[in-house]
């Protein structure tokens, strides 16, 4: 079975941007560089030189220079190695682009994408890994997208591209970037806003983001082993997902666990809980399970780091307790081993 | 008629709309904040009669002015302003953010600086779709060139060399504070140091003495030269926001607003004027009618446009 990498994936969307479509122009600081946004941009400033446009580091003016693009009829696409140095971007993102079009009653469209690496592998600290989409996902008139596969990427790229006519944020994961992951794995074409049932289980919910989804698919595949059968939901638009495919799989199993890349409170657990409890609060059997980053900026330290991101072992316990019903279960936990650690030596396929 | 003359009679039209303004706030017709152009019509004024239609304009919350002297139509600027659904913008966009880009207007916004970007960012996507010789104009004041995003433009636009004309009206204010105790660099200077061509017009009231020193800077950008920064000095005479005057809060001399007003050729002896005048009142007085009879937004707007 053939495999691709999610950068590959990104590469491959970044040169069909540029190749089928005259009018879409990468601009970014080190998108022309020789390392070229983690490999994603490599080359293409050779091949198509006006249209690759590398930056001063100047995040502000530069998101208002695409706006500029978009209203020109240039579709922008932004690059942040690290999605911290977005925020210096989030004037023109939230006070500009995301009311461009309700503000003028429609006279406008902003067709514009941000690429913003939440940068997580080892020792980035505190302003270097930061996972933003809850408060950007706060914001109408964004659209936000974290991809979790290569298929997501293609799929999901692909259509804010060529159909989505306003600013739309890509949280890209940078642990996902090397991964390697069976090409036929899920649905080629699942759409752009909206989640994605990426598999299918019967006794707790868990509905996780970007890199927690594969957490999950872990922690699902070692507690089979056991009886346990989970039901997983990328939850892929954090600002625009797929409420009744949440909804539907809450009342079936009962049992919820949101597992995000980000702190918990005001965030994607909240949100999803906040759904729940004004839907129906009875679906749920049990109280419902929070997993995100410690609520503490991210320590750099290795042994601290390693307590700060909950991995495959905080999942499996969870859900274990979820499916016993109680505060303890009989399911032994997998080795520790740090998340970082793993993915550098396992590459997949997943 | 002279081009004098043309030029004095639209800046008056562009007063008298905005006294106009200034009639119908107390009635509450208009429910959301003004920032008036009084005293600053003829930069506005000289400054659009130098562009050529296809040429894009990115101002700013002080608006009124651009907006109509980019000839947008007047019974949708009233309709906008008093929140109507015949609005240019449908009532959403009010005062603060007029646009009409089938005139080359592309958007205002309140937050100080921020569209000055936009102007570059056009200018780059022009050069990206191929060769024209249209030209981009920022629209800012002089407490928008002490934002880090004017300096960020200034030198994006200076390593692209794109046709971008900055245009500073200048009327020394920040909302209440004064430029001398806001700024330690000379803005020429400034200019100079990213190697962008400085043009200054010291007689802001005057639309002749502006239109020919726009016409100056615009045919050093239409000739491939580059962006070029204009600042223009100008008075307001009202408020930073609001109907009134406000000489009595004390940040600034009247008697700097009087002696400029000397000058102002709207306040001198328009009695040549009297039959356009009349013409523009009666514009005025359709708009206005117009505005007042149409629908209020409804539900069905409430949601629509968000995404």
């Amino acid at each position: 079975m053939s495999s691709r990498t999610y950068r590959s994936a990104l590469e491959t969307v970044m040169v069909e941007a540029l190749e089928n479509v005259p009018s879409t122009a990468i601009i970014g600081q080190g998108v022309t560089d020789h390392k070229g946004i983690f490999g994603t941009t490599l080359g293409l400033h050779d091949r198509y030189p006006g249209r690759v446009i590398e930056t001063p580091l100047a995040e502000d003016s530069i998101a208002g220079i695409c706006i500029g693009m978009g209203l020109n009829g240039v579709y922008p696409i932004n690059t942040h190695i690290r999605a911290d140095f977005g925020l210096l971007a989030f004037n023109q993102l939230i006070n500009l682009a995301a009311k461009y079009k309700y503000m003028f009653g429609g006279l406008f469209e902003v067709p514009l994408m941000m690429r913003m690496v939440v940068g997580r592998s080892w020792g980035q600290g505190a302003q270097h890994s930061q996972s933003l989409q809850s408060l950007l996902s706060h914001i109408p008139g964004l659209a936000v997208v974290m991809p979790a596969t290569p298929q997501s990427v293609l799929a999901s790229y692909r259509y804010a591209i060529s159909e989505h006519k306003g600013p739309i944020v890509m949280l890209e994961h940078r642990l996902l970037y090397e991964l390697e992951f069976d090409d036929d794995e899920a649905s080629p074409s699942h759409p752009i806003f909206g989640s994605r049932l990426d598999r299918l289980g019967s006794d707790v919910t868990v509905v996780a983001t970007s890199i927690m989804v594969l957490e999950a698919r872990r922690a699902a595949d070692y507690l089979a082993d056991f009886g346990i059968s989970v039901e997983i939901i990328d939850l892929h638009s954090t600002s625009h997902y797929d409420k009744e495919m949440i909804l539907t799989s809450v009342e079936k199993t009962g049992k919820l666990l949101v597992a995000d890349t980000s702190w918990t409170f005001y965030g994607v657990a909240a949100e999803i809980n906040r759904v729940i409890a004004e839907k129906n609060p009875r679906l749920l059997s049990l109280p419902s399970v929070s997993v995100g980053m410690a609520p503490a900026p991210c320590p750099t330290a290795k042994s601290l780091e390693d307590l700060y991101y909950p991995d495959v072992r905080v999942l499996v316990n969870e859900v274990a307790k979820l499916h016993n019903e109680s505060d303890g279960h009989s399911v032994p936990l997998p080795d520790s081993e740090s998340m970082v650690d793993f993915y550098k030596h396992f590459r997949g396929p997943f | 008629m002279s081009n004098r003359d043309e030029l004095i009679i639209r800046s008056l039209r562009v007063r008298m709309v905005e006294e106009k303004i200034i009639d119908l706030y107390p009635s509450d017709l208009i429910q959301s904040p003004v920032h008036l152009s009084i005293g600053q019509e003829t930069v506005a004024v000289g400054v659009c009669a130098a562009l050529d239609d296809r040429d894009m304009l990115f101002p700013n919350y002080r608006g009124h002015a651009f907006y109509l002297a980019r000839k947008a139509p007047l019974k949708e600027f009233f309709a906008e302003l008093m929140g109507r659904k015949t609005g240019i913008s449908k009532g959403k966009a009010g005062s603060m953010h007029l646009a009409a880009p089938d005139y080359g207007v592309m958007g205002a916004s309140a937050v100080v600086a921020s569209t000055i970007s936009h102007a570059v960012g056009a200018a780059l996507a022009e050069r990206i779709k191929g060769k024209s010789d249209r030209v981009f104009v920022a629209v800012f004041g002089d407490g928008a060139t002490e934002q880090g995003a004017f300096f960020e433009s200034l030198n994006f636009c200076s390593i692209h060399g794109l046709p971008v004309l900055f245009l500073c009206e200048d009327n020394s204010l920040a909302v209440h504070t004064s430029l001398d105790d806001r700024q330690s660099f000379s803005l020429e200077r400034l200019s100079d140091a990213f190697g962008i061509v400085f043009f200054n017009e010291e007689a802001g009231f005057d639309p002749v003495a502006v239109f020919e020193t726009t016409s100056a800077a615009l045919r050093h950008l239409r000739g491939g030269s580059g962006p070029a920064l204009l600042r223009v000095k100008t008075m307001r005479y009202r408020e930073h926001v609001g109907p009134g005057e406000d000489f009595d809060a004390g940040y600034r001399a009247e008697r700097t607003v009087t002696q400029w007003k000397k000058k102002d050729p709207l306040l001198g002896d328009l009695s040549r004027f009297t039959a356009e005048i009349a013409l523009i009142r009666d514009e005025i007085d359709q708009a206005v009618e117009f505005a007042i009879g149409s629908d209020f937004p409804g539900i069905e707007e409430l949601l629509t446009d968000v995404l």
